[in-house]
């Protein structure tokens, strides 16, 4: 008695389609999907220059695919040889003032967990800053009222 | 410092130190570790406490501490980390006319610290200028420097601090260790830590903090002029605070 389990040729095209689901289709998929998303390249969000930084640290191709190296030589530098005073993360929120477009839209979309801001300072959302000023305009008018 | 620089240096250490036949390794192993180029290169930060000045009930440096490293207090001994702390100490024998005393606690930062040799990351280590720090990027939260801390100076975070006082300065996240700092990032820019400025604040100045290796500060000239104790100095771990009427 044969078991079915075993490729012979009377079941090679089940099996032939067997493997085509469980491997060919993904791999196809993401292939497919990462030509898809090479085409596209999202725009950096800058919402201010603020007057502190005549220009960003390097150039937007560098910091697309290398702040993070960037961000780890200088962790190394502040935290174990004390040299401080120059670039911090939070003043890349000097200008880059969201969040929300800045960095966690493209790590949401590469599905990278960012661990930064369990600790350090980013400024506040757009969105909340813009919630906060209008609320004090509302409350500066009923005051003078 | 690069590979040849530190064959060259090691090489001239071992032809000294094997001329006059003492200790070959030791001297070749300080000519690694020193760097040319270190902003922390000649400082040895040291902290003389006198508790003959310290006012009783005075929480000014405990507060400014809080307020300006964000270190958490949940108002529950489980959970609360403290980096400076006041405590009472009780003679074990009133025999010997010793007196209950109120005595200020923070990471000593030893010249040999337990806790750095323990590390099983190096999260915790000493840096050049004499300060034993976290990189809490590294820390992994297994406790390890609690255990073997014998000052009881090192406190865990159990819970998230929804605390964020001081924005300049990062949080801790829940599930590192954390103790006092001597607020290295305050020196590295040039000023004091939190609590001398606050204790000097209240005009007390129970709190006397400087370079040790500087004859001229106070701190240096307290120490050398033997006012000083330190807690358990036969543990051998070298701490780096000092007491004035311990």
């Amino acid at each position: 008695m044969k078991r079915s389990t075993v490729l012979t040729e009377k079941n090679r095209i089940k099996w032939a389609t067997v493997f085509s689901f469980l491997i060919i289709l993904p791999v196809a998929l993401s292939v497919a999907g990462f030509a898809f998303s090479r085409g596209q390249e999202v725009e950096v969000f800058l919402e201010a220059t603020d007057p502190r930084w005549e220009s960003c640290y390097r150039d937007t191709e560098y910091m697309r695919y290398h702040h993070m190296d960037l961000l780890r030589d200088i962790r190394e530098d502040v935290v174990r040889y004390g040299i401080r005073g120059g670039i911090t993360l939070a003043g890349c929120g000097d200008c880059h003032t969201n969040r929300d477009q800045f960095c966690d839209r493209c790590h949401e979309a590469g599905s990278v967990r960012l661990d930064c801001f369990g600790c350090h300072y980013y400024p506040e959302r757009a969105s909340e800053r813009e919630l906060a000023k209008a609320s004090l305009a509302v409350q500066a008018l009923q005051d003078g009222r | 410092m690069d590979r040849r620089d530190f064959l060259k240096k090691s090489g001239a250490a071992l032809a000294g130190a094997s001329g006059a036949l003492s200790l070959p390794v030791i001297s070749s192993c300080t000519a690694e570790t020193a760097s040319a180029d270190s902003v922390l290169e000649g400082k040895r930060w040291g902290m003389v406490i006198d508790l003959t000045r310290c006012r009783e009930g005075c929480t000014a440096c405990m507060d400014a501490c809080r307020e300006a490293n964000n270190v958490a207090f949940h108002d529950d001994p489980r959970w609360d980390v403290h980096w400076i702390r006041r405590a009472t100490i009780k003679p074990k024998d009133e025999s010997y006319g010793l007196e209950e005393k109120s005595v200020l606690l923070m990471c000593n930062h030893c010249d040999n610290p337990p806790c750095a040799q323990v590390c099983p990351v190096q999260a915790t280590y000493k840096r050049e200028d004499g300060i034993v720090v976290v990189d809490h990027h590294r820390c992994i939260g297994c406790r390890y420097c609690m255990i073997a801390c014998p000052y009881n100076a090192r406190f865990f975070n159990f819970k998230h601090n929804p605390d964020w006082p001081n924005k300049q300065y990062p949080q801790r996240s829940h599930g590192v260790v954390e103790s006092c700092n001597f607020c290295a990032h305050l020196l590295d820019l040039g000023r004091r830590p939190a609590c001398v400025e606050a204790c000097e604040g209240v005009g007390a100045g129970a709190l006397i903090f400087g370079n040790l290796n500087d004859r001229t500060t106070e701190v240096s000239q307290l120490v050398t002029g033997g006012f000083v104790k330190r807690i358990r100095e036969d543990w051998g771990t070298k701490p780096k605070v000092y007491y004035i009427g311990l």
